[in-house]
C-alpha cells in the first residue's frame, strides 16, 4: 500500500537527498516525488511503499521529523507528526 | 599649536580573517581544548592556523583513531569531541568513527578538508564526496560555501551535536574557503523549545505502575545521554522495581544495588532475562528494543504492558508499540512517576534469582580465567576507573564481570561494534578525565586494528593501562562457528600473532605477559601501580566461550549456560 508523506523543510544543501535516503534506508520504496520551493521554505511530497508489513509509516515520519532541516511532516492517515 | 599624525577613522568593521583562522577561533569559542587529527593537503591552512592557538592537537597515527578518540572524549565529557582530517582518504578514514558515534548517539564534530571549490566534482586529487558518503551516519552535515559562514556554521554544529539526541556533525571545508579572508557578520542561533510534559500520559503511567504486580525497569543508553542517572536511581529506589540494563547503560544504576539484576539480552544474566519474561509491566527508559537486548522480539516480555519513555520520540513505537508513550526530558518524566507498587514478594523473587544465577569464578585448571581476572581488576581499580573495550568476547566479559557506578566509566562500542575502538577510546578518555585510571580491555583481533596508536600513547605519555586478552583466535566468531556452524572453523586462527609484549616494547611501552592464574594478582598490582602506559598481555584458553548465551532468533529465556 502506498502512503503519502508531506515534508516541509528548509532548502539547505543536501536536504532533499538526506530525506529520500532516510526513507529508502528505513525500509521503503519511493514511488513518487514532487517538490515546491519558495524563498526560505520548501515542501516535498513522497509517495512511499513499505518493503515489508512490519514498517509503520508513523515511525519513518518521526525519523524524518528529527532531521535538522525538516520543519514538519504529515502523512496520509494520521496527520502531522513533527 | 601641535599637529597630530593623520589616523585612520575608527570603524566597527573587524579586520578580515582567513577561513582557517575563523575555524580555530570558532573552536576556541566553543571551549574546545583537544582536537584529534592528522594533517594533509586540503586541511593544511587549518593546521597552519592551529599554531599559536589554545587548542591542543593530538596527532594520531590513523584518522580512524582520531574519530574514535573524539567519540570517547564526547562520551566522558558530554561535549562534542572534535576530530580533524584532510580530504579523500583522510576523510574516509574517519567514517568508521563517525558511524560509531552515530550508532551510540555521541556528540562529535568532525572537520574534513576538501579540495578547492572550483575543483569539486572534477575527480581532483584526494577529492571524495565525504558530505554524501556520511549522510546516513551523521546527525547533520555542512559544506562550507562561504567563508563568512564559518563562525555561524561551527556554532550550529556544536549546538546540533549536543541538543536532543546527540550525534556526530560533519563540516566539510573546501581549501579555498579556509584561505579566503573575510569579516563575518554577527549571527544568532535558534532558541531551543522546551517540551512540555505530557501530564495525561504520566497519569496513566502512574496508574499502571500502582497496579503492577511484576513490573521491571528496563533502561538503556538514553539515560546517560540525558544525564538522567540521578532521576533513574531515585525512581528505582522509590518504586522498588527490579531493574535491568542494556550494555550501554551499565553503571546508570550501580552494579551492586540489590534490585539491579544485571544486563539483559544475548549475554545478559538469567535473572534479568527471566524477570523480563515474567513481568506484567515493562517500563522502558531510554532503550530501543535492540535485537541484542530483546532476542526474538515477539517473545520479549510477552505478557507485559509497556511504558516507553525516551528523549527521542522517533524511538517510541519503532519496534514495539507501547501502551503508554512519553517523549521528553527523562529526568522530569522519571521525577513525576511517584506511585509505588506493592511488589515486595516479586522483588524478593528477583533478588533470589540474581543470587542463584550469580556468575561463578571457580573455573577448573591453572590457566587464566578471564572473567575472574576482570572481576579482580575491576575491584582493585575502584570506582573512579574508566574501562574502554574493544569488541568480541572480552567486551562481553567486561560487561558481565566488571562493576560500574557510573555509565561514563564503561566506554564500549555498543551499536556499531567497532573492533579497534579500545585503545583510541582510552586515549580520548584520558584526555577528557586526566585524573582517572583508564584501562583498555582488548582482544588479540581488535588490538591489531589500531595497534599503531601505541605510538600516540608514547608521544603524549598517556598512562593507558591495556589488558590484552589473547586467545590467538577471533574468539567470538569461533564461538559462533562452534555452536551454530557445526564447528566449521573458518578464518578465525590468529596463532601467528606477533609477540605483543615485544610489539609494545618496540613502541617504547612497558609490557609483560602472563599465562597462569597464580600470576594474576601480582600482574594487576603492577598494571595499576605503573605511572606510564603499560600493556599486560594475558594468554587464555582459546576454547573459552562467553556464557550465558541466547542463540540467534531465540527467546531470551532459552539461554545456554556454561557447563562446569
Amino acid at each position: 500500500m502506498t502512503e503519502r508523506l508531506t515534508i516541509d523543510f528548509t532548502p539547505a544543501e543536501g536536504a532533499v537527498v538526506r530525506m529520500i535516503g532516510l526513507v529508502e534506508r528505513r525500509g521503503y520504496f519511493v514511488r513518487g516525488l514532487s517538490m515546491n520551493e519558495e524563498a526560505d521554505s520548501a515542501s516535498l511530497i513522497m509517495e512511499v511503499e513499505p518493503r515489508d508489513a512490519s514498517r509503520r509509516v508513523q515511525v519513518v515520519a518521526a525519523q524524518l521529523g528529527r532531521l535538522v532541516d525538516v520543519k514538519q511532516v504529515s502523512h496520509s492517515g494520521t496527520g502531522t507528526v513533527a | 599649536m601641535s599637529t597630530a599624525a593623520a589616523q585612520p577613522a575608527p570603524t566597527n568593521q573587524p579586520a578580515p580573517v582567513s577561513g582557517a583562522r575563523l575555524v580555530v577561533e570558532a573552536l576556541e569559542r566553543q571551549g574546545v581544548k583537544h582536537v584529534f587529527g592528522y594533517p594533509g593537503g586540503a586541511i593544511m591552512p587549518v593546521y597552519d592556523a592551529l599554531t599559536g592557538s589554545s587548542l591542543k592537537h593530538i596527532l594520531v597515527r590513523h584518522e580512524q583513531a582520531a574519530a574514535l578518540a573524539a567519540d570517547a572524549y564526547g562520551r566522558v565529557t558530554g561535549k562534542p569531541g572534535v576530530c580533524l582530517a584532510t580530504s579523500g582518504p583522510g576523510a574516509t578514514n574517519l567514517v568508521t568513527g563517525i558511524a560509531n558515534a552515530f550508532l551510540d548517539s555521541v556528540p562529535m564534530v568532525a572537520i574534513t578538508g576538501q579540495v578547492a571549490s572550483p575543483l569539486m566534482g572534477t575527480d581532483a586529487f584526494q577529492e571524495v564526496d565525504i558530505f554524501g558518503i556520511t549522510l546516513p551516519i551523521v546527525k547533520h552535515s555542512f559544506l562550507i560555501r562561504n567563508t563568512a559562514d564559518i563562525p555561524r556554521i561551527f556554532a550550529e554544529a556544536f549546538r546540533i551535536a549536543t541538543s536532543g539526541r546527540p550525534g556526530p556533525v560533519l563540516i566539510d571545508l573546501p581549501k579555498d574557503m579556509s584561505v579566503i579572508a573575510t569579516s563575518p557578520e554577527p549571527f544568532e542561533l535558534p532558541v531551543e523549545e522546551e517540551d512540555e510534559l505530557d501530564e495525561g500520559a504520566i497519569a496513566v503511567a502512574n496508574a499502571f505502575i500502582a497496579s503492577a504486580e511484576t513490573p521491571v525497569l528496563y533502561f538503556g543508553g538514553g539515560v546517560p545521554i540525558a544525564r538522567a542517572e540521578r532521576a533513574l536511581r531515585e525512581f528505582a529506589k522509590r518504586s522498588g522495581i527490579p531493574a535491568v540494563a542494556t550494555l550501554k547503560a551499565l553503571g546508570a544504576i550501580p552494579t551492586d544495588e540489590p534490585n539491579f539484576l544485571g544486563m539483559l539480552g544475548m549475554h545478559g544474566t538469567r535473572a534479568a532475562n527471566m524477570a523480563i519474561d515474567n513481568c506484567d509491566l515493562l517500563i522502558c527508559v531510554g532503550a530501543r528494543f535492540d535485537d541484542r537486548a530483546t532476542g526474538k522480539l515477539d517473545s520479549f516480555a510477552p505478557r507485559a504492558k509497556v511504558i516507553h519513555i525516551d528523549g527521542d520520540p522517533a524511538e517510541i513505537g519503532k519496534l514495539r508499540v507501547p501502551e503508554v508513550a512519553i517523549a521528553g526530558d527523562l529526568s522530569a518524566i522519571l521525577d513525576s512517576l511517584t506511585t509505588k507498587p506493592s511488589i515486595a514478594e516479586w522483588a524478593r523473587q528477583c533478588r533470589a534469582q540474581k543470587e542463584m544465577w550469580a556468575a561463578r569464578y571457580d573455573a577448573p585448571g591453572a590457566g587464566v580465567y578471564a572473567p575472574a581476572l576482570l572481576k579482580e581488576l575491576s575491584e582493585a581499580a575502584g570506582d573512579k576507573a574508566i574501562f574502554t573495550c574493544d569488541v568480541g568476547q572480552h567486551q562481553m566479559w567486561v560487561a558481565q564481570h566488571c562493576r560500574f557506578v557510573r555509565p561514563q566509566a564503561h566506554l564500549t562500542s555498543g551499536g556499531l561494534g567497532t573492533m579497534g575502538y579500545g585503545v583510541p577510546a582510552g586515549m580520548g578518555a584520558l584526555l577528557a578525565e586526566p585524573d582517572a585510571t583508564v584501562i583498555t580491555i582488548s582482544g588479540d583481533g581488535s588490538f591489531m586494528m589500531n595497534v599503531q596508536e601505541l605510538a600516540t600513547l608514547r608521544r603524549y605519555r598517556l598512562p593507558l593501562k591495556i589488558v590484552l586478552i589473547d586467545n590467538s583466535q577471533l574468539g567470538m566468531v569461533r564461538q559462533w562457528q562452534e555452536l551454530f556452524f557445526e564447528e566449521n572453523f573458518s578464518e578465525i586462527d590468529l596463532s601467528d600473532n606477533p609477540d605483543f609484549s615485544e610489539v609494545a616494547h618496540a613502541f617504547g611501552i612497558e609490557a609483560f605477559t602472563i599465562d597462569h592464574r597464580s600470576q594474576v594478582s601480582d600482574a594487576i598490582e603492577r598494571l595499576l601501580g605503573t605511572s606510564g602506559p603499560i600493556l599486560m598481555h594475558v594468554r587464555i584458553d582459546p576454547r573459552e566461550n562467553v556464557w550465558p548465551l541466547v542463540p540467534p532468533n531465540s527467546s531470551n529465556v532459552q539461554m545456554m549456560e556454561k557447563g562446569w
